[in-house]
């Protein structure tokens, strides 16, 4: 069953013979102004984004990195320069299931999440951030001048594609905040903030009104929150892992 | 005709597709911003159960998001309609939101990016420095000549949007330019207009049913977005077969306000393609008083073949259907001014940038 029928492909103008360039075609409609060609894939990576982003309001959206250990999720969410594509990346090169860099699909009525493992578009300094961290990470071409900068595309594994279709329960509520220099450090949040943090996470949270609400709220209520501030990937890796270990073995809080 | 076409008029043919038919309707049922209609007529016709789960979720996703609009959109006419009682000025809702305020049947599906009001042409530059002073404000960059262009040749002010808020707002004083070939009197609107009142205490006018009708007919005669124009054929259905059951002698009453409106060619043409792309059933009778605004026999079978090709291509992204686009579009501006002025807009045009889509910066990711 098809989401959506898309279609990469190039104008038809004469300007294909000079600058030749990219269209990205949903359903019949073109959201975008097009790009230079050789941006072909990336633009594809952030149509996909626009579709969800747009459409997928059966599912409460969240703005989140989301990974899993078994079937236990750690959801990390935050706005663009939080870190959360990076350490979702990292989460996922030491073992970490991957369910997404970029969305947090909730179904309301369960409170589990949907996982839509895709390449993760890396951004400038975050390329050389995850090669330092793993120099065998599996990157893609390097598409030097995006409309958000230098991309590359990490690939997720096996076992994530796999497992696409199983969903994973909510089970860790962790802020990221990447601050140059500082060391890590885990803190506890408090279940009222975490509230209001996580709903200003959400992209159809106005749209979906009381189903959004409480679907945010159950979700604080059932997970361990926190916020985290790191700057050296290695170490925030292990302590998140860390977590995710005393997690597994001990119940919830 | 294409695969939603044939379920618009008979859904239950659903019963027999197969992964092929499904993955053909969902692209063009969201294109033609049919989604909520059709999960609604899924559900009208005892077929939930066919309907893959998949498609379930986006159809329901499109309704929800049908929800907030509508919500919105009957908010942003409180918020005008208490500036406007202030000044004494009478207000009458149009298209979507008037289906809303007034509950009519689309109300179940309709989704909407604006909202369409109407005040009476003496008021309407009052009305417009009120919505100024309150918050409004122009929802776009205008230059001289698009303000001329709105006010001189269209038959509303440029677009307003608050700056609170997202819901556009489209003040008319006319359901048509009136530099088109249809000239209606607004007048005779005014005098057939009912009042509806919500139960948050908002009163305001909409047309009257027959009014309302002719008013979709217009729009699809006129409008140079045919992108949802399928959209409103069902609207026309739909009303259509409510008031029907609603109002007696509703048929006579329909073409009596076509012959006092002049509008008996767009009713032609609404007519004839409900029934051809949306399966409204009519009398004989009727079918027989509506061919008399009809055009010469070739021209109605070229505009049969046009407007099938726009709003029903059997593939989306046909060239064919392109070509037709382009041909409707000149066409709706060939009816909404004399050709001297045609010309000199269409120059104009040509020599501005399209519109801005949505900016690959606002994406996720």
């Amino acid at each position: 069953m098809l989401d959506y029928d898309i279609i990469v492909r190039g104008p038809r103008n004469l300007r294909r013979w000079l600058r030749p360039q990219i269209l990205f075609e949903v359903d019949g409609m073109l959201p975008f102004d097009p790009q230079p060609r050789e941006n072909a894939f990336p633009m594809f990576e952030w149509g996909l984004n626009w579709c969800i982003a747009t459409s997928a309001h059966r599912y409460m959206m969240l703005h989140a990195g989301t990974v899993a250990f078994g079937d236990r999720a750690m959801i990390l969410p935050g706005t663009p320069g939080s870190g959360k594509s990076t350490l979702s990346a990292a989460l996922h090169l030491r073992g970490a299931r991957l369910l997404s860099d970029e969305f947090g699909l909730v179904r309301p009525e369960k409170g589990d999440l949907l996982p839509m493992p895709r390449g993760i578009p890396l951004k400038n300094t975050s390329i050389e951030a995850i090669l330092e961290f793993d120099p065998a990470a599996s990157l893609g071409p390097t598409y030097p001048k995006t409309r958000k900068g230098r991309v590359r595309h990490l690939r997720p594994d096996a076992q994530s594609l796999l497992a696409q279709h199983e969903p994973a329960v909510p089970r860790w509520l962790v802020f990221p905040k990447y601050r140059a220099g500082a060391d890590e450090s885990l803190l506890p949040l408090d279940k009222t903030e975490a509230f209001r943090q996580l709903a200003f996470n959400c992209f159809n949270y106005k749209l979906l009104g009381e189903t959004a609400f409480r679907a945010v709220a159950k979700m604080v209520q059932d997970v361990d929150c926190y916020t985290f501030t790191f700057s050296r990937l290695d170490r925030a890796v292990e302590q998140l892992g860390a977590l995710a270990d005393a997690g597994r073995e001990g119940g919830r809080r | 005709m294409n695969l939603l076409n044939c379920f618009l008029k008979d859904p239950v043919i659903a019963r027999d597709w197969g992964v092929g038919e499904w993955n053909c309707f969902l692209p063009l049922a969201r294109n033609a911003r049919l989604l909520g209609r059709s999960l609604a007529l899924f559900e009208q016709h005892d077929l939930l159960d066919i309907v893959p789960q998949r498609l379930i979720d986006q159809l329901r996703g499109a309704l929800a998001q049908t929800r907030y609009v509508q919500v919105q959109a009957l908010r942003e006419l409180r918020q005008v309609a208490r500036v406007l009682e202030h000044e004494g000025t009478d207000l009458m809702a149009l298209k979507g939101v008037a289906y809303l305020v007034a509950d009519l049947p689309p109300r179940g599906w309709r989704n909407l990016s604006d909202i369409d009001l109407m005040v009476p042409e003496e008021d309407i530059a009052d009305a417009e420095r009120a919505l100024l002073r309150a918050g409004w404000q122009p929802s776009g960059e205008f230059d001289a000549y698009d303000q001329h262009y709105y006010r001189a040749w269209m038959h509303e002010v440029p677009p307003l949007v608050h700056h609170n808020r997202e819901t556009e707002v489209d003040l008319h004083h006319n359901l048509a330019p009136p530099v088109s070939r249809i000239r209606i009197d607004a007048n005779h609107l005014w005098d057939e207009a009912r009042t509806v009142s919500d139960p948050y205490g908002l009163t305001v006018k909409v047309l009257g049913p027959a009014d309302m009708l002719l008013h979709n007919a217009v729009h699809l005669y006129m409008n140079d977005e045919l992108r949802g124009g399928l959209r409103d054929v069902m609207d026309f259905r739909d009303l259509f077969e409510h008031f029907i059951d609603q109002e007696a002698g509703f048929e006579d009453q329909l073409l009596k306000r076509a012959e006092v409106l002049g509008c008996g060619r767009p009713l032609y043409y609404a007519v004839s393609t409900a029934q051809r792309l949306a399966g409204l059933r009519l009398s004989v009778d009727f079918v027989r008083a509506v061919q008399r605004y009809a055009p010469v026999s070739a021209v109605a079978h070229f505009m049969t073949w046009l407007i099938e090709q726009a709003l029903a291509p059997s593939r989306l992204g046909l060239r064919r259907s392109a070509v037709a686009h382009q041909l409707l579009f000149i066409r709706s501006h060939w009816v909404r001014m004399p050709l001297p002025m045609l010309l000199r807009h269409l120059w104009r045009k040509a020599l501005k940038s399209k519109a801005p889509t949505s900016s690959i910066q606002e994406t996720p990711g």
